[in-house]
């Protein structure tokens, strides 16, 4: 299974991935999922939210899923950036594809990947209110 | 032996600090590490039931003993997406 990871600062360039797409004769499936940042955090109003990240276990607890998701067999590939640092509001801070045979699969996968990311991989994020934005971005000086 | 500890997210607010190095002696658990940082940052205690530990990029729990060089992270639970 081929596997791209990036957890990056910069702005998740969308349309780039999706031309940057590779998939063989047999794939009759690529599914690939946007997560936004919303404008609200529970009921209070944001303008972006502050990602941290525990780097170097992120990429390792990122590449353990992507082993299981392996193990499936029927997936060719997939594409995973994260986005750290401030990521406004309207801005993608997650960008996951998924290639395979069949669409029940790679949506499938596609969710597998998400679920189990926000239960094992260390990044969290701070709310940014119009009020507290000029506050530095991050508490930990190797995120 | 001395034992590098990182505080991640809010964690590192609580603490008071990002990171600190804490001694111990051979054959210290995860838990006996634990024991002594909630001495140090009693505002970490509260939050004990939450807490995630690694050793290194791996997760642990409170019975993995720690070798030298080995680099603990404490954090809150995750919240990537």
């Amino acid at each position: 299974m081929k596997r791209f990871l990036s957890i990056t600062r910069d702005p998740i360039d969308e349309a780039g991935l999706v031309a940057d797409r590779t998939l063989s004769s047999g794939m009759g499936a690529a599914v690939y999922f946007s997560g936004v940042v919303r404008g609200q955090e529970g009921s209070d109003a944001i303008v972006a939210l502050d990602y941290s990240c525990f780097v170097s276990m992120a990429e390792h607890q990122f590449h353990r899923l992507f082993d299981r998701l392996a193990e499936r067999g029927s997936i060719e590939s997939v594409r995973l950036v994260h986005r750290i640092g401030r990521v406004a509001v309207g801005e993608s801070s997650l960008w996951i594809e998924v290639v395979s045979a069949h669409r029940a699969g790679a949506f499938a996968a596609c969710q597998w990947v998400i679920d189990e990311m926000k239960q094992v991989v260390p990044i969290w994020k701070t709310p940014v209110t119009a009020a507290n934005a000029s506050s530095p971005s991050n508490p930990n000086p190797t995120a | 032996m001395t034992i590098q500890v990182t505080f991640w997210s809010y964690f590192a607010e609580l603490a008071g600090c990002s990171e600190t190095v804490v001694t111990v002696s051979e054959a210290t658990s995860v838990d006996g590490l634990l024991s002594i940082l909630y001495q140090a940052h009693p505002a970490l205690a509260e939050l004990r039931r939450s807490t995630l530990i690694a050793v290194g990029v791996e997760y642990q729990d409170g019975e993995y003993v720690l070798k030298a060089g080995d680099h603990v992270s404490l954090f809150p639970p995750v919240q990537g997406g």
